[in-house]
């Protein structure tokens, strides 16, 4: 398992789309790799978010508090990266994440992104091209969800 | 204290320095032959004739006669040599001694000072009088009767010559006499005068720069460093000016003494020429006289110089002694008594009042009682005079009125043998001294030595010469490698009770945690404790065990195997897997070390290593070489710092160039290899860490065990079944490296140590391994808090019947209120006294006495 691995995993995920290779594995460097075994919590609901996960191998379960005690709502895998907004704004986690078998995980911490950003201003502006374009879409969807509403 | 210099000698040096003036009279007629033979040798033997001589009924001719005055000169220049030697040393060891009854008087005096009296000086002031201030008095005292007695005897012997011949002559010779006698003492008064400022000047400077060093912190916060250099600039300027005067005038006084030196022979030429060419004096008479004169010249000389160094040190010893002389000083008895009453009755406090010397410490007629056994809350804000009683009641300071009584006896009567043994007192500002936990926490029990060492052969010799020397000296004849801690008093009957005390005492106020995380960072001598060696073994053994068996740590830790790679620490230990046995070479300097470099080189893994480092550096620079030096990202995450970045970017340059010159320098090479050493490959995944160069330094590390470790006791080699000295306790409880890609890996484990210490009964010698923890200069190693436990825990191992906390556990957290709880229980019986400017806090006492300025305004 090298930087390059972890370079090719950085690139699938959609909010280091534009950020070009040498700060990719720059970004890559400096995060910390970890491996979890089945059944260990990458993070709990509630709990302080510090970092990002970027699933390199393996799956893991998502899980919310419901009144009937924790619930699985969905699963992540390979190449996904979770708890994102956390690294950009302080929130705490919406969901737990158990690993649902062995995993391989590049943690990406806060405070390792944030300089990262300071370092390089045109990573921010690749990011915000990213997050602009979910906020729009997600602004769609909400629009259409209320016509839906409205039509239904 | 004797006030002046000479009082000073004679009351302790009387019989020596009579003693260096017998013998120096005794080389007087020595040295009278041994000017008078060579006149005889060339008068008699060689020109002489009408021989042979007759010498106690031998005849000798002339060449024999030769023979023995050439040998009697031979012997006599030995013999005046010898005496000589004899009398320097006698007189330097005098000096020497008497230097050392002196400082130690001063140091003794210190000690005698009383509390209010450090007020008013300071330890930048005191510290240079004890030691560079009185160095001269050394030097000075040998000579301090000899000089002027030999020299002055001299001089009278030269003047009589003179005055034997003429006396006109002689009243000429000595005419200038009285003028430079008036004139030189006058001049020298200014020069004292001076020396007395220069002095007090660099005793300033001494306490501004020591004040500088304490308070340097403040001086930065508050950019005030161009005030304080002005300021010691200004002290240096007047140094400056001073030493100048002192310069001219002692100068002045030289020249003075030369142009009357000679004048003189003017008044010889002009009155013996008019005697001779008058008839009334032979030729042959003047030329004498003139000789004579010349002489004359040396013993004055001499004797000015020690006229001048006698009022230099005189001074010198003045403005020391004035300072150690306070009217208030303690009795010497107060100190070196050993007599200890018992202080068992009520506190009382009889219309005591007491000043400190300044607004805010005072306390007026107080008068209180405390019964014997019980416990009582001292309250009042700062300034109101709680501290002071509190101070009065330990005996710390005298009241100026009033009586403090415990049963019978007026503290102020008692000595410090009975109020340092039976009063444990803890202010506010505790200090620690500099050594071991343990140092510190027995320091309530070292008042006397008290079972004294056996010495035998040449440590016995050594001892006796110290004794002697001690006794010459009026030195204190405590021994100081015997066993100081009084068992007895704290209530133990071997040094293990009293660590176990202890420990209970620390966990009483919370500090056993402190002392076990030190302990757990502690080296230990597997050779002083090898049952304790052992038990961390067997904790390895079963740590190892569980961490292979149980599902949730598995793969929480590599641990150190002699045929795996362990990917979680670095390629110096992966290499090496042995440790430098002194824990002070780190492990960056072990390449360095003269047999690992030959090492490196002939196997061929410097190339390899220096090739690792080649890639890692330019995987770096790739990296970081557009990151600016403030963001932070250096440095913590990469292998070279932002200073460094150029170096190597040379070095690579170099590296890579297809040209044989420049090449790598050593240094370069060795930087490279560095950089390979500090790889740690589960953090580091740059890809250099291929199979086969891990299986290389597998192999490596076999032949690095055979031929370097194994024969070199420079090196402990990594082995499960052996306890590492070099290593931490901690380091050698978890054998291995917790794994740096798994979370949190170190917190898990350490907890899972935590617990099996606790099981296997390790932590209390893990605790008394941190004992031995140095706590740094003054306790800086430790927080203030930490620093103030200790001296809790100090003060409650002393079992005094009378304990006295002045703001110390006086915080409103839950824990602080469990101390006092704590407390109450362990002193319940005794007399305890509680100071606190919280009266929410008095109130958890049965007893109170609040204070408002300076008197009781409430009790309860």
């Amino acid at each position: 398992m090298t930087l390059e691995t972890e370079v090719e995993a950085l690139r699938k995920v959609p909010l280091f789309h534009g950020i070009d290779e040498t700060k990719l594995r720059l970004l890559a460097f400096i995060s910390d790799r970890t491996e979890y075994p089945a059944g260990e919590r990458l993070c709990s609901q509630g709990e302080e978010g510090d970092c990002a996960f970027i699933i390199l191998a393996g799956d893991a379960d998502v899980l919310v508090h419901t009144p009937e005690g924790e619930k699985k709502v969905a699963q992540v895998s390979e190449n996904s990266i979770v708890g994102e907004i956390a690294i950009l704004c302080d929130v705490p986690r919406t969901a737990t994440l158990v690993a649902a078998n062995n995993m391989d995980v590049l943690t990406v911490s806060k405070d390792d992104f944030l300089k990262l950003l300071k370092e390089f201003p045109d990573i921010s502006l690749e990011v915000m091209r990213t997050l602009a374009l979910r906020l729009e879409r997600t602004t769609r969807d909400l629009a259409d969800a209320r016509r839906g509403a409205a039509g239904g | 204290m004797e006030k002046s210099l000479f009082s000073f000698i004679w009351k302790y040096s009387a019989r020596q320095q009579i003693y260096i003036l017998l013998v120096t009279v005794l080389s007087y007629p020595v040295v009278y032959v041994l000017l008078e033979l060579p006149k005889l040798i060339v008068n008699d033997a060689v020109q002489g004739d009408n021989f042979p001589r007759s010498i106690l009924g031998f005849d000798f001719d002339q060449v024999p006669y030769l023979l023995l005055l050439c040998f009697t000169f031979l012997g006599l220049v030995v013999v005046s040599n010898g005496l000589k030697f004899y009398l320097n040393v006698f007189k330097g060891r005098l000096g020497e001694r008497m230097l050392r009854r002196l400082r130690f008087e001063l140091f003794q005096r210190v000690l005698r000072f009383r509390l209010p009296h450090f007020r008013k000086v300071s330890s930048g002031e005191i510290i240079p009088m004890i030691t560079s201030e009185v160095e001269d008095v050394g030097g000075f005292i040998g000579e301090a009767f000899a000089l002027p007695a030999y020299q002055g005897g001299m001089l009278v012997v030269q003047i009589g010559f003179i005055f034997m011949q003429d006396p006109l002559l002689g009243l000429a010779a000595i005419s200038s006499y009285p003028i430079q006698g008036y004139v030189i003492p006058y001049l020298q008064k200014r020069v004292v005068l001076l020396s007395r400022q220069r002095v007090r000047n660099i005793r300033v400077i001494a306490d501004k720069v020591g004040e500088s060093i304490t308070g340097v912190a403040e001086i930065h916060a508050n950019d005030a460093a161009a005030w304080h250099s002005a300021d010691i600039s200004e002290r240096l300027y007047e140094n400056f000016r001073i030493r100048y005067e002192i310069f001219n005038r002692k100068f002045l006084i030289k020249f003075l003494n030369n142009f009357m030196n000679q004048l003189t022979p003017f008044f010889f030429y002009l009155i013996g020429g008019y005697l001779v060419i008058e008839g009334n004096l032979s030729i042959g008479a003047l030329l004498a006289v003139i000789a004579a004169y010349k002489d004359l010249a040396g013993p004055w000389k001499e004797l000015l110089s020690y006229y001048q160094m006698t009022a230099d040190v005189s001074v010198k010893y003045q403005t020391v002694v004035e300072n150690f002389d306070p009217p208030d000083i303690h009795e010497l008895d107060r100190l070196t008594s050993d007599e200890k009453a018992e202080l068992s009755g009520d506190l009382k406090f009889d219309n005591v009042s007491f000043s400190g010397g300044a607004a805010g410490q005072e306390v007026m007629e107080i008068s209180l009682t405390v019964a014997a056994g019980t416990a009582c809350a001292i309250a009042g804000p700062d300034g109101s005079g709680r501290s002071e009683v509190l101070q009065l009641a330990a005996g710390l300071v005298s009241p100026s009125s009033g009586k403090i009584c415990i049963g019978d006896h007026d503290l102020d009567k008692l000595t410090d043998s009975t109020l340092g043994r039976e009063i444990a007192y803890v202010g506010g500002a505790v200090h620690v001294w500099t050594g071991t936990i343990r140092d510190n926490l027995y320091y309530g029990l070292r008042h006397r030595p008290l079972i004294l060492p056996e010495r035998d052969g040449e440590a016995l010799k050594q001892y006796k010469r110290r004794v002697s020397e001690a006794k010459e000296t009026r030195n204190p004849l405590y021994d100081l490698e015997a066993v100081w801690d009084d068992l007895e008093a704290a209530g133990a009957d071997s040094i293990h009770t009293l660590d176990e005390k202890a420990l209970e005492l620390l966990e009483a106020v919370g500090l056993d945690k402190d002392i076990y995380r030190l302990g757990l960072q502690s080296r230990f001598d597997p050779s002083m404790d090898d049952t304790f060696a052992g038990k961390i073994l067997n904790v390895r053994k079963n740590l190892a065990d569980r961490i292979l068996h149980e599902p949730a740590l598995e793969g929480l830790v590599e641990l150190w195997h002699p045929d795996r790679f362990n990917a979680s620490a670095n390629l110096a230990d992966n290499l090496f897997f042995a440790v430098p046995s002194d824990p002070e070479i780190t492990m960056d300097q072990v390449p360095e070390m003269e047999e690992v470099r030959a090492f490196l080189t002939e196997t061929g893994l410097d190339e390899k290593l220096r090739k690792v480092g080649l890639k890692i550096a330019e995987t770096m620079l790739e990296l970081f070489s557009n990151v600016s030096g403030d963001s932070g990202l250096l440095g913590a995450y990469s292998f070279i710092t932002q200073e460094e970045i150029p170096e190597f970017e040379r070095i690579v340059r170099i590296a890579k160039s297809t040209q044989q010159r420049p090449g790598l320098s050593d240094a370069d090479k060795s930087r490279l290899r560095g950089l390979a050493f500090k790889l740690v490959p589960a953090r580091h995944r740059l890809g250099i860490m291929t199979d086969e160069l891990r299986d290389e330094i597998i192999a490596a590390r076999k032949r690095f065990l055979d031929s370097v470790v194994k024969h070199n006791p420079g090196f402990v080699a990594f082995d499960p079944d052996v306890y590492l000295p070099p290593l931490t306790i901690e380091d050698n409880l978890l054998f291995g490296r917790a794994r740096v890609d798994r979370r949190d890996a170190r917190r898990r484990i350490d907890d899972v140590i935590r617990t099996i210490v606790e099981e296997t009964g390790l932590r209390r010698p893990i605790i008394y391994a941190g004992f031995g923890y140095h706590v740094g200069v003054s306790g800086s190693r430790l927080s203030a808090g930490q620093r103030r436990r200790i001296a809790l825990v100090r003060g409650l191992l002393k079992n005094a019947k009378i304990t006295i906390l002045d703001d110390i556990a006086t915080g409103t957290t839950e824990d602080d209120k469990a101390l006092r709880r704590g407390l109450q229980e362990i002193l319940s019986g005794k007399t305890f006294l509680f100071g606190t400017s919280n009266a929410e806090i008095a109130a958890e006492f049965d007893q109170r006495f609040v204070l408002d300025q300076g008197r009781i305004s409430d009790k309860g």
